[in-house]
């Protein structure tokens, strides 16, 4: 009849994995993902939805109550602690990417530690890495029940859709619910779980990420005090299948214990970004950037003005094919946007989505001139698409270049330094550089940390209140 | 209204200058013609005068309703794990529109808790609450009104009141608060982001949260987009290869609304009326209890009064195909208040079903067992899952043979077969009395009588504590 065991095999799963199931690769990998979350979060708390979030979230009041990044003395309940922290983390579109697409990380990492900070017993490094894995797990997991998830997403915005289900997998996990009680937390988080993607290249984005976190904590804990749900959410047709057109759901196998079982993020790492903008954005860029090497190469005096026609073959995409972008959220998902700037000053980064860098006149005439190409060998699939850069200038020159696979994707991933080196360029921008180092070693070393909470000690000691000696050593 | 302006300043000189890969930026529609646009000037510019007498009436009824389930939904196991503001729902007591959704449980919770908000010297009028409420439920009854999906008792996608509850709410919390045309645009596309639950929740424990969930998430898209949140313009609309709120229908049709400040508009509420329950349980049910209490009053009458459940040897339901309703052995409250033959089975026994025929000793009854194990169920082609057109019928017979029939193509209740407004009251009096003193209900039902006059709500806030 119906086949009811995939929701019970999560259920099972979430609660019974343990700290000896975690290899090195992806104790390692998670804790890559863990700095970068925390960094692009701290800089996005300079944003105005940031701002915006948090004054609505100062409405509510709670005993307990959970740190807001950047922000020191200032906590609230731990589902709001999430939800602005959350949207911190995707504020600027700067956090990891991974493959079936979605942005993993931030959808778990600022409910766990909120709630961690609300435990009368505060969980280990060990314990949070455990959890934090989980909550990625399962989003792997269930990215891979369809094919439509492979590609860039059409009408659901991936992560309101795995994103709640990831959150409250984490959070079951740290709050130590029963199998029995992660299947109800499923359930419950089901119920809200997408967001149509035309709030993508909108300010609201962020908040698919904040609200996926806290909804998914918040049905942890009425999984806890006993709500439920449908035991078989993953399974029958009115369960989490309405959000794909194909979706074919499949047991995490019983007795994980054993070599038998493989972390997902074992066989595919995630993607970090060096600018913050959509992932497709990094191979227009780098391409742009080659091309611009290639005109100076043969002409150190080249002058941008006399650029003919610029092309752009790109995946096709409607949400990220923006030709005159607005507002730096509709430039963070232009592929004309990022190719122009990156053709004009050899790169993209965080400043070139300042209003002073979208207004600039060097910038429109260039975005007149470009055009985009969706070459039919070109999926709009992020482990598969390519994009190719071809300028034309006023004399008839042609340059092209082509991206495979741009520095930071999964295939070519940040070195170590070069991803502390963005950490600490975001973190510093709030904390001092003090407290910063002092993360970066606290993460490294986190699977011996006694209590994870000191990290979000350190997310709250800022410049102002750090003195001398680092206060979160502690 | 200076933003739209420095917005279309910017777009002509860009006109001028077309190169032909930017035409596309010329034929996006400006910011006026979009459906969304539509909708936040309705929200915004609707004026009290323009409420009918009708609508009026209709929707204090509503609102009585919506109060007294609520009231009696506080006293329920799931209302205790979760916040207030699940109220309405928890027992399946609310009312239920056509197209199918319970409009009022989204929209009302959320402006009662924005008027408590409100300092003492400003809080909204009885009028203000009114309409500020039927913005929400006109809200509702337009969008469903865009796809023919929506039409249907819902199949296997996503909960109608977690789809259009949150876009109602988002709508009559902009109202309340006052929001310019602008925020409320966006303040519905905000709450775009949280719609959908998928149905599989239905019938379960949860599907009290899609309510209270979709009332306070209007409200937090309202209060967000009064801070300045902005999100997309174009979230009604039908955009090719990037799905707004058409993500939650396979066919959707969206047409602008028609300003109120150049058209008198007109209600939905008008045309279609609300239907309410007479016990909690999902709307579907009604038929067929009404159905088989028919049956019941003919087997007491031939009986004179010694009704034996022995003496039935086969019920056949002939009803519409609904699989979340239809339902032969229900394990919980919540399944037995969605299916079909529970409910005709305790119609058959009892003669009616009330509050009191879904508690644990009702549920486990003997007697009703061993008729749930005699139901048959059919699906006449002419039977469709729609709460306009539907009807149901049953058929018993007995051991000797006779064969009785009931059918019900209206229950009492029904939009088309409306409670009076003593029913409507009973039933309140049942609900609220649950809980509150004579006085206060007896107080209610006047104040809310007179809504359209209170200059401030207080007093039905304080009625409610």
């Amino acid at each position: 009849m119906l086949r009811k065991s995939v929701t019970q095999s999560f259920g099972a799963a979430i609660s019974s994995w343990t700290t000896d199931h975690l290899t090195d690769t992806v104790v390692r990998r998670s804790k890559r993902m863990i700095l970068d979350t925390l960094g692009v979060g701290l800089l996005g708390t300079s944003t105005p939805v940031f701002q915006t979030a948090l004054q609505y979230s100062r409405k509510y009041e709670a005993k307990e109550k959970s740190s807001i990044w950047g922000r020191p003395g200032l906590s609230l309940p731990a589902q709001y602690s999430a939800f602005v922290n959350g949207i911190a983390v995707h504020a600027m579109d700067f956090d990891d990417t991974w493959h079936p697409a979605t942005h993993p990380s931030g959808a778990v990492l600022p409910a766990l530690l909120a709630l961690a900070e609300t435990l009368p017993d505060k969980p280990s490094g060990l314990q949070l890495l455990l959890a934090f894995n989980i909550g990625i797990e399962v989003q792997g997991r269930l990215m891979r029940f369809s094919n439509e998830a492979q590609h860039i997403p059409k009408r659901f915005h991936p992560p309101s859709v795995v994103g709640v289900m990831g959150s409250t997998a984490a959070t079951s996990k740290l709050l130590g619910l029963s199998s029995a009680q992660c299947v109800e937390a499923l359930g419950i988080a089901a119920s809200y779980a997408g967001a149509p993607m035309a709030n993508a290249a909108t300010q609201t984005k962020p908040l698919h990420i904040g609200n996926a976190t806290r909804r998914g904590l918040e049905a942890s804990l009425l999984a806890l005090f006993g709500l439920e749900g449908n035991k078989h959410i993953l399974d029958i047709d009115s369960g989490f299948r309405v959000f794909y057109k194909d979706y074919t759901p499949t047991e995490i196998p019983s007795g994980t214990c054993g070599g038998s079982f493989r972390w997902v993020l074992e066989d595919q790492d995630v993607a970090f970004k060096r600018f913050p903008a959509h992932l497709g954005m990094h191979w227009v860029a780098e391409a742009a950037a080659a091309v611009r090497e290639k005109l100076l190469g043969e002409d150190p005096n080249f002058d941008f003005g006399q650029v003919r026609k610029v092309t752009l073959r790109v995946p096709k995409s409607k949400y990220i094919d923006c030709p005159f972008p607005k507002t730096e959220h509709e430039a963070r998902h232009s592929f004309q946007f990022n190719g122009c700037s990156a053709l004009l000053d050899g790169h993209v980064s965080t400043d070139s989505f300042t209003n002073a860098q979208i207004e600039r006149k060097s910038l429109k005439d260039l975005l007149l001139t470009t055009q985009i190409e969706n070459p039919e060998d070109n999926p709009s699939n992020f482990d598969k698409m390519y994009c190719e850069v071809q300028v034309q200038t006023a004399d008839g020159r042609i340059q092209t270049a082509r991206c495979d696979t741009f520095y930071g994707h999964w295939r070519n991933p940040l070195k170590q330094v070069d991803l502390v080196r963005k950490f600490n360029a975001n973190a510093t921008t709030v904390l001092s550089l003090e407290v910063a180092e002092d993360i970066v070693s606290i993460i490294d070393d986190l699977e011996n940390i006694p209590d994870c909470t000191v990290l979000s000690s350190c997310l709250q000691t800022t410049d102002q209140s750090a003195r001398g000696a680092s206060v979160c050593g502690a | 209204m200076l933003l739209i302006i420095q917005r279309s300043c910017r777009c002509v000189p860009t006109i001028r200058r077309l190169h032909v890969s930017a035409l596309e930026v010329a034929e996006r529609p400006g910011p006026e013609e979009t459906v969304t646009a539509s909708f936040a000037a309705f929200i915004h510019g609707l004026q009290p005068e323009q409420l009918t007498q009708k609508v009026l009436q209709r929707s204090k009824r509503m609102a009585l309703d919506s109060i007294g389930v609520g009231i009696v939904g506080s006293t329920t196991y799931v209302f205790q794990l979760v916040l207030q503001h699940c109220q309405s729902h928890s027992m399946d007591f609310d009312d239920t529109w056509h197209p199918a959704t319970h409009p009022s449980g989204a929209v009302l919770p959320a402006l009662l808790a924005i008027s408590d908000m409100l300092p003492r010297n400003s809080k909204p009028s009885g009028m203000d609450l009114l309409i500020a409420f039927n913005v929400g439920i006109e809200i509702q009854g337009r969008l469903l009104r865009f796809s023919n999906e929506a039409q249907n008792i819902p199949k296997s996608r996503f909960h109608p009141p977690t789809v259009v509850g949150p876009m109602g709410s988002a709508a009559a919390c902009a109202r309340l608060l006052s929001l310019d045309r602008i925020q409320c645009s966006h303040a519905l596309a905000i709450a775009a982001s949280l719609a959908g639950a998928p149905m599989a929740n239905a019938a379960t424990q949860s599907k009290p949260l899609h309510i209270g969930n979709a009332s306070r998430q209007g409200l937090e898209a309202a209060f967000l987009a009064s801070r300045g949140l902005q999100a997309s313009s174009l979230m009604l609309d039908s955009v090719p290869g990037v799905s707004g709120f058409s993500a939650f229908y396979e066919d959707y049709a969206p047409q602008p609304l028609p300003s109120p400040e150049e058209v008198e508009p007109s209600f939905l509420l008008e045309e279609q009326d609300m239907g309410f329950k007479r016990f909690p349980a999902h709307l579907g049910m009604h038929w067929v209890a009404d159905a088989a209490a028919s049956i019941h009053k003919q087997l007491v009458g031939s009986h004179n009064g010694n009704f034996n459940p022995a003496f039935i040897q086969d019920i056949l339901l002939r009803i519409p195909p609904s699989k979340y309703i239809n339902r032969p052995f229900p394990e919980s409250e919540h399944e037995a208040r969605h299916s079909f033959q529970f409910n005709a089975c305790t119609a058959l026994l009892d003669g009616e079903v009330t509050v009191q025929s879904f508690h644990p000793v009702s549920l486990r009854r003997p007697e009703l067992h061993t008729l749930l194990s005699r139901v048959r169920v059919e699906h006449p082609n002419d039977n469709s899952a729609n709460f306009d057109l539907m009807y149901a019928e049953v058929l018993v017979t007995l051991v000797n043979g006779d064969v009785l029939k009931g059918r019900c193509n209206t229950f009492y209740g029904h939009w088309r077969n409306p409670l009076t407004d003593n029913s409507l009251q009973r039933k309140f009096r049942s609900n609220a009395g649950a809980v509150l003193s004579s006085d206060k209900v007896e107080g209610l039902i006047e104040i809310v009588d007179r809504l359209e006059q209170l200059e401030d709500c207080s007093p039905l806030l304080a009625q409610l504590q």
